[in-house]
Order: structure tokens, then sequence, then C-alpha cells
């Protein structure tokens, strides 16, 4: 990582009271990156948002954000940060157009930059047909776009999104994730959320909480080769005409195959196989099928996906029960 | 100082943008319009309008908590406190801004009386100097007011809670204290010194003499004074509030 980190977290602590929300934790943001910020709900993302937008203040350890600390230097920070808080709280009656005016005129902007800035971000945003409208006739998709125009609106180099796509239908997580992921290059975004599908399409680069702790962090293939490493091997699924229980033997006493069980048998039968499968493996499971006489339909890796490699990690009881 | 404007002009939109400001609106004209005709508007007697700024405040301590209740208690319970604390403005311009607002939007409410004087001058000859120092006397004690209000929306995301401790804040200054005073003084012959000194005390926080002052025609700086210093106390402690539940 040789690009300067644009968001640094080191030893970061926030207690209420006894409770830890956030504990220890130190990560560090590369410029022009969009980075996942990826827990179970409670894990402490919130509040480590909070802690890195000024809105709250760190029990211990520091923050800094564009090279600006988030305790000694907080306006300095604000003024180059774009924050879209969960749920995108917005002023109801108030007009798209004149929300973002008031907006960018509280980071102190001037009035021709901000109508400028007005015009590219509801297009940016996909709301240039609904500039007129007040907000509370806006659906909930559209007032998370306007959240996020609203972060954009003073082009900041860096974007902390809560959760954006919460609420929205699918179309418009597409068209959310889209957005996000264009974003990269041209801002340092940090995104948080407990989807993980999300992460894996938008994200360069993940970072795994829970219970106030970082579990994990690397971009999304290193996670996968760590789950993969850490977890029972891979898995293949194959799907074979023929008969079940001679080639479920057969596949048994293959060399590195630790587990062979049929899924389904109704005349095409499948069969799961566990243990350290590679590509020699496969070339051998295909000849083997052809020289008993059966057909193989279906043969893919099932292998370590990154949500596995979440619930492993997030929740170690429930991994080991499965 | 644009951005505390800002912040001014957004509140003083949301009050007219929500039916709580023509509410208000229209119940402090209704009872000054009672004030007026019951005080001021009377045969035969002298064009002075003052009654009806002596006793404003008995209508203002039941309408400044509505208007002020919304201040912080709105921004915490919609999240949007969040978008505002993120933002490039410290404390002090969102207190400022909250506090402007709501004094702009005062200002239009305590105007609309202006209508009275000018049905007064059309059958009299009112002295418009006292008119003016009673507008100057209504200023300043909005301005302790609707601080007392500001401190109580920032203490509690629950709007009605602050409406009603600032209403038990202001019932206080505007009748309670007042009334004790007098009855201590009625009633007791005031032989005990310590009992004089509450009197006294008490007759200092309460609102009306002060306010009488002004609608005379009579600008004494203790009256500025005591409505400055209230002002500057809530105000104070406002921002002392929005600090600490930064640490919460």
């Amino acid at each position: 990582m040789s690009q300067p980190a644009e968001i640094v977290a080191e030893q970061l602590t926030k207690a209420y009271g006894r409770f830890l929300a956030v504990d220890n934790i130190s990560f560090a943001v590369p410029k022009g990156m969009v980075v996942g910020f990826l827990g179970p709900n409670g894990a402490g993302k919130t509040t480590t948002i909070r802690m890195l937008t000024c809105f709250m203040p760190p029990t211990s350890g520091t923050a800094s954000v564009a090279g600006f600390d988030v305790f000694h230097d907080s306006l300095s920070v604000r003024k180059n940060l774009g924050y879209l808080p969960e749920n995108a709280p917005l002023y109801l009656e108030m007009r798209v157009v004149e929300y973002l005016q008031f907006r960018g005129r509280l980071r102190g902007m001037d009035r021709q930059s901000i109508k400028k800035r007005i015009d590219e971000v509801t297009e940016l945003c996909w709301l240039s047909d609904r500039k007129r409208w007040p907000i509370s006739k806006l659906s909930k998709g559209y007032r998370q776009r306007l959240g996020i125009a609203d972060a954009l609106l003073h082009n900041p180099p860096v974007l902390v999104l809560d959760e954006p796509t919460v609420g929205l239908d699918p179309s418009q997580i597409r068209e959310t994730r889209k957005l996000i992921a264009n974003l990269a290059g041209l801002h340092t975004v940090l995104l948080s959320t407990h989807i993980l599908s999300e992460v894996e399409l938008v994200c360069q680069k993940v970072i795994i909480i829970g219970r106030g702790k970082i579990l994990a962090q690397g971009s999304p293939e290193e996670l996968k080769q760590q789950c993969a490493q850490r977890g029972p091997g891979s898995r293949l699924i194959l799907e074979i005409r023929g008969p079940a229980d001679q080639i479920r033997s057969a596949l048994a006493a293959l060399p590195g195959v630790d587990q062979a069980r049929v899924v389904s048998d109704n005349a095409v039968c499948t069969v799961e196989l566990v243990g350290k499968i590679d590509g020699a493996m496969r070339e051998q499971i295909a000849a083997l099928v052809q020289q008993r006489g059966w057909a193989l339909r279906e043969m893919r890796s099932a292998g370590a996906s990154l949500e596995e490699f979440f619930v492993q990690i997030t929740d170690p009881g429930a991994a080991a029960a499965a | 100082m644009s951005t505390t404007l800002a912040l001014a002009k957004r509140e003083i939109a949301g009050l007219f943008y929500s039916p709580i400001g023509y509410i208000v609106l229209a119940i402090y004209l209704l009872f000054v319009g009672l004030l007026f005709s019951l005080l001021v508007m009377q045969p035969g007697a002298v064009a002075d309008p003052g009654p009806m700024f002596q006793w404003n405040h008995l209508i203002l301590i039941f309408v400044v908590p509505f208007m002020t209740m919304s201040l912080f208690s709105e921004e915490y319970r919609s999240g949007r406190i969040e978008t505002l604390r993120t933002s490039p403005i410290t404390d002090f311009q969102l207190l400022m801004g909250k506090f402007l607002g709501a004094m702009g939007f005062y200002c239009v409410v305590i105007a609309s009386s202006l209508i009275f004087i000018l049905i007064l001058s059309l059958f009299g000859r009112p002295d418009y100097m006292t008119v003016l120092t009673s507008y100057l006397g209504l200023l300043l004690m909005g301005m302790l007011m609707v601080s007392i209000g500001l401190f109580f929306s920032a203490c509690t995301q629950h709007q009605i809670l602050a409406a009603m401790s600032s209403c038990v804040t202001l019932v206080a200054l505007g009748i309670l204290f007042q009334a004790i005073s007098y009855f201590l003084g009625a009633a007791l012959g005031v032989s005990w010194a310590w009992l004089r000194t509450l009197r006294h005390v008490l007759r200092y926080l309460a609102i009306e003499p002060h306010m009488a002052n002004f609608s005379r025609g009579i600008v004494d700086s203790q009256n500025m004074i005591f409505f400055l210093t209230g002002a500057g106390l809530f105000l104070f402690l406002t921002y002392v509030v929005l600090e600490s539940r930064k640490w919460r």
C-alpha cells in the first residue's frame, strides 16, 4: 500500500459506561479506494463512523481524516468529509433544491459554486427530475440518493456512507451500488454495510468488525483465501447420472476427498465433495466418471464464499454447528 | 456569519411551513386583541396602548414555548442533529442560528400586533415613542423567553416535554414570582428581614415590573440588564448542554 491513507484509526475505543462499543480498533483506508466496513448489526460500525465524522469523541485512541485529527482539528475534518448517516435524516418540508442550497451554505460554499454543484450532484444521483419536489413526497430511494447528493455536494475528498442501501428496492440498490463504485478513484469512500454481496461488488478492501473488534481485513480475494485455509477446505458439487451408492463410494475413495455426500438422488444424483480439491483432482474425477460409463452433467466449485467466512469469524458458535 | 444566517433562515422557514407557526400567530393575535379591546380601546379613554404591552407577557409565556419546542428536540429525534454536527459549523454557530431563527419568527409574531396600533391611530394620536420603547421591551423580553425555550429544547428529544418545561419556567417568571411577592408584601406586613429580601428578589425576577417601564416609555438600564443577562445565562446553559451531549 504505497498510497497515503485518507482515514486512519489508531487504537480507537468508545465505551458507554462499562460496555465497550468499539474496542481498540486500528485500520487505514488508502486514498481513492472504496472500503467496506462490514459487520453484523450492533457490531460497532455506526459508533466507529460517528467517531470518524466528529459526531462523538473517542473514549481513547486517535483518528484522522484527510490528514486532520478528528478531535483537535474537527472543523477541518468536517470540511473535507461527506457523510451520509444511517436512514438519511432530512428536512421533510423543504424542496430538494432548497435543502441542497441550505447544506451548501452550511459548508460555506458561495452562491455560484452551490448552483453549479447542485446541477452536478443531482445529475450524478439521478435526481434531476425531482429537483423541485418537496422531500416529504420523495420515496425512500430518492431520499437516500438525496442524502448521497448532499454528502457529495462540496466535493469532499472523503466520503463516509452508513448503510446507504438499506430500505431500497433491488433496482435502486443496484443503481446506488453502481454510483458508489463510480466514486472510486475520485473519492475515498468508507462504506458501512451488513450485506456481503455489496462489499464483494463495490469494495476493493474489506474491514470486518464484530463485537467492537476488527476480525479481519484485506481485499475480498484475500479474505476468501483466508477462509479456504481456515475452513474445512473447498467444496465441489457434482451432478452425475448413474447409481448413487456406487458413485458415492468411488468418489469417497479418491485421495484428498475427506467427505462425499449424496445430496439428492432421482435418476441424476448430486454429490457434494469436501476436501483439498484442486484442478488436477477435477480432471481425475471427470476421467473416473467416463471410465465407469456414467454421465457427468455438471461440476462446480462451491468453494469458500465470503459469506461463510463472515459467519465463521463473526459467530464462531454458528460456524461450528454448521 | 453566513452559516449562522443560513441556519436562522431555515428555522424561520420551518416555522412557516408547519401549522404550529400559524396557530401561534393566530392565538397571539386573538389574545392581544382581547387585551386591546378590554384595556386600551375604551370610549373616552386616552389613546395609550401601554396596558396592551404591559400585560403582553401573559400571552407570550404560553405562546413562545410552542415556537421553541422543536428547535433542538426535533433535530435529536429525527437524527438530523447528526448531519448538522458533522457539518463544518461550530456549536456556537448552531446555537446562534437557532436563536436568531426563533427570534426572527418572534419578531413577526410581535409585529403582528402593529395592526392594533394602526387601529388606535385611526381614532386618536398615541405617543409613537412610547410604542417604540414598548416594542424594544418586547424584543428584549423575547430574547429571554426564546433562550429559555431553546435551553429546554436542547435538553430533550421530546418536544412536548420541552414545551411544558419552558412553559412552567415562564409561568414562574411571568406570574408566580410576582404573585408570591405581592402576597408576601400584603399578608405578612414584611416584618422579617429575610422575607423582605426574598420579596425583593422575587419581584426583581418577575417579568412584569421590567416590562411595565418599557410600556410607559421608560428605558431603564436595570430592565435591559435583567432581560439581557437572563437571555445570556440561558444561552450559555444551552451551549453547555450541547457540548455535554457529545460526551454521552
